[in-house]
């Protein structure tokens, strides 16, 4: 083999090692030295640049929020355990089943419109810009999934059933 | 052969000859072609093809200066590039993270 073409290909593998570990490690030592010291609630002062005193307000209606959230969680586990043992050996929907299921919709309707009455409560405590923002964030991120798997399931229904 | 030896008569015999010789007439810019292909045969032979660009290129990535700033150069690209994402991933994280608390998976 060339000479000359052997140094070139050897200095193009040496450029791409040097970059390849340069950037790895820098990745990793940032994302450790990121990680360390964040809370729950970090994102938010990222994101929204909030000061100290909105961060306290956040962090009080945070705290006041998580037990109920827990408790509509513990709930939902409930009835999503209740609703198993009424479809349990069953080979079609009954009727106790299908009383599980609408309660069980309920129940996270509940919990969805108590979220969302947080988010609302968190995001009167940001400037209103970042509130807004926020707030527009918080649905997409939290409501949005459902569009997805929706518009996806009809898109999937009109495949099968395209009449 | 000296050409003081020469016979008179060979002499005059050779210039005769070369007279009765028909030689043809010379093609249009015959001498130039002629100095041209002296100087051609004269230069120094180049490689062929490309062989002479990668060897230029080889000698030039040798260079130490040169090598050690593209070094310094990658090193710190990479380094910028690392941080930037290192950062958008964090920030990813810490998002996941607070979405997790305040938005169970069973509700979204």
């Amino acid at each position: 083999m060339n000479r000359s073409l052997v140094i070139l290909l050897g200095a193009l593998v040496l450029c791409a090692a040097l970059f390849g570990s340069s950037y790895a490690v820098s990745r990793r030592v940032c994302e450790r030295c990121m990680s360390k010291s964040v809370s729950d609630l970090d994102w938010l002062q990222q994101e929204f640049h909030l000061s100290a005193a909105e961060m306290a307000r956040i962090q009080k209606l945070h705290e006041g929020y998580l037990p109920k959230c827990a408790e509509m969680c513990a709930k939902i586990a409930a009835k999503k355990s209740e609703l198993e043992t009424a479809l349990n050996g069953s080979t079609n929907v009954n009727p106790a089943a299908q009383q599980k299921l609408t309660e069980l919709a309920a129940l996270r309707a509940q919990c969805q419109a108590q979220m969302l009455q947080h988010f609302t409560e968190v995001s009167r405590t940001m400037p209103p810009e970042q509130g807004r923002r926020y707030l527009a964030e918080m649905q997409r991120l939290t409501l949005g999934l459902h569009e997805q798997t929706e518009s996806s399931m009809s898109g999937s229904m009109d495949h099968e059933h395209p009449h | 052969m000296n050409k003081e030896n020469i016979n008179p008569n060979e002499a005059r015999l050779g210039a005769l000859l070369r007279e009765s010789r028909v030689s043809p007439a010379l093609p249009p810019r015959f001498q130039e072609g002629v100095w041209r292909r002296i100087e051609e045969a004269a230069a120094p032979v180049k490689a062929v093809g490309g062989i002479t660009w990668l060897d230029a290129l080889a000698a030039l990535v040798l260079r130490p200066r040169l090598a050690l700033a593209t070094a310094a150069v990658l090193i710190v690209a990479g380094a910028l590039l690392g941080v930037r994402n290192g950062n958008q991933m964090a920030h990813q994280d810490a998002q996941a993270r607070y979405l997790a608390v305040v938005a169970p998976n069973s509700l979204r």
